[in-house]
């Protein structure tokens, strides 16, 4: 298929605006034109003196002759204006349309019906710029019926109206067969004009579709290759992330090796110098074990260290429930936002990993509350019910109706799922999450009871 | 609307091209004239400046001139004017064309035979408002055979100004010559054959017929005197079948034989030598006055009286009437009207048409008041020839014909059917009733 350029489209459009051009001057000539040999007859009808003879004939009263070409300039220019109007739509439209009807009616009706080209005129410009629908269609036949209706020869034979041929009838046979021919010459010129008009419209819209039809397929091909490349990405994407856990893990298995490797070694080599040395001096036994003692103490202290190293900033400094109070604090005096906090447990029975957990939760959700929710006014709950810590945070903020699970939400499900909790939330009225944690038999259960 | 039109372009075209509109309509209605000209009280009236009734008397606009000055008094600063010097004859034409250019005059005359055409074109305005509503307007005051003449299809669309029966014209030299009596006024056909059959004679004795009894007695007269109605009201079916007509024709050709072949015209009742001729009442007013009498009339005396009845008729024939209309596109009709009915209605002006026309004012209390006897024994210079409840009672039974469009060509072809019948010989109710067919068929198409 041979793709056509928007250029000769738009060459063709102007093509077609100058046929329109030509339609319009033309049908302001025939009406000048027919006008005028109305007047022309209707004066020289009062200059011979058969004025009587001409009003006994017609049966009816004329108008004036010079108004005629004066009335018919005034209307067609009143037409014209409004054929001017081109971003109209719905109602304006319909009343535009009527309006241009009736205009060309009044026309039609000075001019004794003798030239109805002017509906063709309309017509042709309405349906450039009618909106593309099915009343376009409707409206079409509506204006075709109108074009019937108003032709002399139908109209003469229910009312009394003066045909062209009756104010042909004051010129010579020989003259009046010219005027006539002249006439009927514009007049086919109008249609003819209607028609290629028409016809560059059709073609118009045809090449126009089928320039959208070749964009189509070209966007369709743009997409495949995008959703390709998409997959391709999101392959990247995963494979990025297993590097990242590999290398975390890497790190750890080279934390694991330095500490607790080289204590463990330690241990293991100062045990069996031990087992060797125990029954023949036990003294100096005593003495390694001592030091064994102090190397297995030392890897614990190392061990601590690197665990440290992964834990928040604010849980090294203070325990958990500090810590919760100063962050709270510091966002609130960092957002304005109205956080109230209410705490019904005691927290410091956890360990290090829940400690973690819980002071993330609390933590990611108010940043999401005042990031994506706007929130003025965060409510924090925390407490125990049974063996359930219970966490709950509450905001007023936008909410929202359909929720994606976002790194952070995915995150923090990731964190409870390793110490077999389990999160709940709901974005309908503001941003509401519920974490429940198992709590551990152990110390803490022992304090609380 | 300010919603509807969204931007400033669309704003200005549309309204541009209502003021165009408006122009247009300006222009159509005649309205721009009042912009330009201001306020006009200005009426105009349409008149011709010879009689109506074809006499010369110099008193043409004398009547229009008093019936001004009484309207200009009585509506300070509205002005009547006419153009002067136009002739009877041109005076259609010169109206027509006023009509083309659209200068018609807001009352006009308008002669009996154009009213149809004028009142079918549409350039009078139907009256039967103002005549309804105006409670000052009595159209009983007028002979209503008269205002009828001002009807057409039902609708009043103009007021009668004067009017003139028929009347029969007699000879009486020659009835006295034969030692014949003065018909009296209720005669009847057989009267009027029976003294037609003894004055028709050779007098001098040289082999040819040179006294008649009638001449321009027509089917017209025949019918109207019997009854006859020729048309329907709307003119869509022709009664020339009827047996009136028969009867009506029967006479014509009774009358028709006594001439036995002469052709004679209006000329030999000049020169004395027919009894009878249908003539209008005005020629009676214009040549009774005795320095125009020796004129025209000269060496017989004469009178009119009216016209004989048919067996199935009366004394009566048609009346010729002067209306006035009003131009349809008149912007001021209250002052039309009001000057209408004073030309009409206002017994001072229709008295002085006695005075300075020779037609019949069309008022039944001018007409038969004593101050008009006064002036019509006065102009004639006779005192006992006319009976004024004669003339009165002519007038007011006058025949009106129902006028229809292209009500001349059907008279014109009930005429050729006269003749046509009149010069042959079969049997007449059969050619009746084809040329019954005939008229109808061309009732139909005309339409």
């Amino acid at each position: 298929m041979v793709v056509r350029n928007g250029e000769s489209i738009m060459d063709e459009n102007r093509f077609s605006d100058y046929v329109l051009v030509i339609m319009k001057n033309l049908n302001l000539v025939i009406i000048l034109y027919i006008a005028a040999v109305m007047s022309y007859s209707l004066m020289g009808y009062v200059q011979e003196n058969t004025a009587l003879e001409f009003l006994t004939k017609i049966h009816r009263t004329t108008i004036e002759a010079w108004k005629i070409p004066v009335m018919a300039t005034c209307l067609f220019c009143s037409c014209l204006l409004l054929m001017q109007i081109r971003n109209a739509s719905g109602y304006v439209l319909i009343l535009k349309v009527g309006m241009e009807i009736s205009l060309s009616y009044m026309i039609s009706y000075l001019l004794g019906f003798s030239y109805t080209g002017i509906v063709l005129l309309i017509l042709a410009d309405t349906m450039k710029y009618f909106p593309k629908s099915k009343s376009k269609i409707s409206f079409a036949v509506v204006v075709c019926m109108f074009y019937l209706v108003i032709d002399y020869d139908f109209l003469s034979s229910r009312f009394n109206i003066i045909s062209f041929d009756t104010y042909l009838v004051y010129f010579r046979s020989d003259m009046r067969a010219a005027l006539l021919g002249v006439k009927n010459i514009f007049n086919s010129m109008n249609t003819f004009l209607f028609l290629v008009y028409m016809i560059l419209l059709v073609w118009i819209q045809r090449s126009e579709k089928e320039r959208i039809l070749c964009l189509n397929e070209q966007l369709n091909k743009t997409n495949e290759e995008l959703q390709q490349a998409n997959v391709q990405l999101e392959e990247y994407a995963k494979e990025a992330e297993k590097m990242v856990e590999t290398r975390e893990r890497n790190r750890l298995a080279r934390e694991i090796h330095d500490t607790l490797g080289h204590a463990l070694t330690g241990i293991i080599t100062g045990i069996e110098a031990c087992t060797a040395l125990m029954d023949v001096a036990p003294e100096a036994t005593k003495e390694q074990l001592k030091a064994i003692a102090e190397v297995a103490r030392q890897g614990i202290t190392d061990v601590r260290r690197s665990v440290k190293a992964l834990r928040p900033d604010a849980l090294e400094k203070y325990n958990l429930e500090k810590a919760l109070l100063q962050t709270i604090e510091e966002m609130r005096t960092a957002t304005n936002a109205k956080i109230d906090y209410q705490c019904t447990t005691d927290l410091n029975c956890f360990n290090a990993d829940e400690e973690d957990v819980i002071y993330r939760i609390v933590q990611e959700c108010i940043t999401n509350s005042i990031r994506h929710g706007k929130a003025k006014h965060i409510q924090i709950g925390i407490e125990r019910e049974y063996n359930l810590m219970k966490i709950c945070i509450r905001d007023n903020g936008i909410g929202c109706k359909d929720v994606k699970r976002g790194f952070g939400l995915h995150h923090m499900e990731e964190r409870l799922n390793m110490l077999h909790g389990s999160l709940k939330y709901d974005g309908s009225d503001g941003f509401m999450v519920e974490a429940q944690i198992p709590i551990r038999w152990g110390k803490g259960e022992k304090i609380n009871d | 609307m300010i919603i509807i039109i969204r931007n400033k372009k669309t704003f200005i075209l549309s309204v541009l091209s209502i003021f165009l509109l408006l122009c247009t309509w300006l222009i159509y209605s005649d309205f721009y004239k009042k912009i330009f000209t201001g306020k006009d009280e200005t009426i105009t009236i349409g008149i011709f400046s010879d009689s109506y009734w074809e006499v010369q008397n110099g008193y043409s606009y004398r009547i229009l001139e008093d019936a001004i000055a009484i309207f200009e008094e009585q509506h300070p600063g509205v002005k009547v004017e006419y153009v002067s010097g136009i002739l009877k004859d041109d005076y259609s034409e010169w109206l027509s064309e006023q009509f083309l250019l659209g200068n018609a005059p807001d009352i006009f005359f308008v002669l009996s035979e154009d009213f149809n055409d004028f009142a079918e074109i549409g350039v009078c305005k139907d009256l039967t408002s103002f005549v309804t509503q105006d409670e000052e307007f009595h159209k009983e005051e007028f002979y209503s055979s008269a205002y009828e003449y001002g009807k057409y299809r039902g609708a009043q669309y103009a007021l009668p100004y004067e009017c003139a029966p028929k009347l029969m014209f007699v000879n009486k030299t020659i009835l006295d010559k034969e030692g014949l009596n003065m018909p009296d006024d209720k005669w009847t056909w057989d009267e009027f054959y029976e003294i037609c059959r003894k004055v028709t004679k050779d007098t001098d004795g040289n082999g040819t017929i040179d006294q008649f009894g009638v001449v321009g007695y027509t089917w017209k007269e025949a019918f109207e005197s019997n009854g006859i109605l020729l048309f329907d009201e709307k003119g869509t079916e022709c009664y020339f079948a009827d047996d009136n007509v028969e009867t009506a024709l029967l006479f014509m050709e009774k009358i028709g034989k006594l001439n036995s072949g002469y052709t004679i015209n209006s000329r030999d009742f000049d020169l004395g030598n027919v009894v009878f001729q249908p003539m209008s009442f005005s020629r009676y007013r214009a040549y009774k006055p005795y320095p125009l009498s020796v004129k025209k009339y000269s060496g017989f005396e004469w009178e009119c009286m009216p016209m004989p009845a048919g067996p199935n008729g009366d004394n009566i024939s048609t009346l010729d009437t002067l209306l006035l209309a009003m131009n349809g596109n008149t912007d001021r009709e209250e002052y039309a009207w009001e000057f209408m009915k004073l030309l009409t209605c206002n017994t001072q002006i229709q008295s002085e048409i006695f005075d300075y026309s020779e037609g019949v004012s069309v008022l039944k209390a001018v007409t038969e008041s004593d101050q008009t006897l006064q002036s019509l024994i006065e102009s004639s210079g006779d005192t006992g020839s006319l009976n004024l409840p004669i003339l009165s009672e002519a007038v007011e039974n006058a025949v009106v014909a129902p006028r229809f469009r292209n009500y001349d060509h059907a008279i014109s072809e009930v005429d050729k059917a006269v003749n046509d019948i009149l010069a042959g010989s079969s049997n007449f109710s059969m050619e009746q009733i084809i040329w019954n067919r005939n008229i109808n068929k061309y009732l139909s198409n005309s339409r």
